[in-house]
């Protein structure tokens, strides 16, 4: 059931090359950057707000950790395209 | 007698996917079609078992201080209702809460059931070869499942309390009538893709992590020597616990947006 979408799309005609697998992995460091920092800076708004009020610790712990579980959504759905090329793509 | 290269298949294996994918467990036949039941379709079954065993028994006891496992599940509970669902859904928390009790609660479960290795055990205990458990929720089919039911469970919602003309009218801003075109089109969109990417979050959080896992394991079998696989168990150690976190956070951000998404759908404040 995994190899569903491999199947299809190498029935279509796909063919994978060295070059491609080399830009799916370049591609998936690019978007291990992109989330990196993004998170960081998250990571990073929210231990000045926590410095600043310690009281609202519990409130910002949370709206951080939303925030981060969102990016990170988006990094996996880039980076299952990445997974699409790298495995499933075969024959 | 089971030979050496099938031993190490088992706990060890090249693929990273294998572990993860679904595996037939029983097949039949209805007519001319083939019923495939898959193991993730087996581990759904014993989530639900479990915590229509476990849940009743844990929050019976009538005393006012509950005790053991039942403070565990309350304080769970008083924690999504309080903090996370009445300030977005307010006076209307009590119609929902039922529905994000048991969102948390079968995702959670579905998650930390992915980490107890079972067919490792069951192999070391009994010799037999089977593909018994696996992560259930690195299924996009099942993440999917669970997101229709959030999606449906919103827009219905929604036009249970305002009606459907007044529902589908409130989409939308109120903004300039030249871009109100473009705006509704894009909460249309937005409707569609929210389900999406609820699925996709919760099933590519699984099964990186997963996959992480079964390619460590594998360096084992690449490398065979000792040194190789101390620092390999160390490191799986390591990523156990943060899957184990991963595992309470993505129940948690599943059940929010679920929450959220409620909140937006019976708001009457467009």
């Amino acid at each position: 059931m995994i190899g569903m979408t491999g199947v299809m799309l190498a029935e279509a005609g796909a063919v994978v090359t060295n070059w491609a697998i080399a830009a799916a992995a370049i591609g998936c460091g690019l978007i291990i950057i992109g989330a990196g920092f993004g998170i960081g800076w998250i990571g990073s708004k929210a231990v000045d707000a926590i410095a600043r009020q310690p009281e609202a610790e519990g409130r910002i712990f949370t709206t951080m950790l939303i925030a981060a579980a969102l990016i990170e959504g988006v990094t996996f759905f880039a980076l299952a395209i990445c997974f699409l090329v790298l495995f499933w793509l075969r024959g | 007698m089971l030979s050496g290269q099938l031993y190490a298949a088992i706990l060890a294996e090249f693929n990273p996917l294998e572990p993860v994918g679904p595996a037939p467990v029983y097949t039949f036949s209805v007519g001319s079609w083939q019923v495939i039941i898959s193991n993730h379709m087996f581990m759904v079954s014993v989530a639900m078992l479990f915590l229509m065993i476990v849940i009743p028994i844990a929050v019976k006891s009538k005393s006012m201080i509950p005790r053991g496992i039942g403070n565990l599940v309350e304080s769970v509970c008083m924690f999504l209702r309080e903090e996370m669902a009445r300030p977005l859904l307010r006076d209307q928390t009590d119609k929902y809460i039922g529905f994000i009790w048991s969102m948390f609660f079968f995702v959670l479960t579905l998650n930390l059931l992915g980490m107890v290795p079972s067919e490792k055990i069951i192999y070391l205990l009994t010799g037999k070869v089977n593909r018994f458990g696996g992560p259930a929720t690195a299924d996009i089919y099942i993440t999917g499942a669970m997101a229709v039911v959030a999606f449906f469970m919103t827009h219905i919602s929604g036009v249970r309390r305002q009606g459907l003309w007044h529902y589908l009218v409130n989409l939308a801003p109120k903004v300039p009538w030249w871009i109100m075109p473009m705006i509704y089109f894009l909460e249309v969109v937005t409707m569609f893709v929210r389900p999406f990417t609820l699925a996709i979050r919760l099933f590519a959080n699984i099964i990186a992590g997963h996959i992480l896992l079964a390619i460590l394991i594998g360096l084992i079998m690449v490398f065979k020597s000792y040194f190789v696989a101390g620092i390999s168990i160390f490191s799986i150690v390591a990523l156990s616990l943060l899957e184990l976190l991963v595992a309470f956070i993505q129940a948690y951000i599943f059940a929010f947006l679920s929450t959220l998404y409620i909140s937006f759908a019976v708001s009457s404040e467009h």
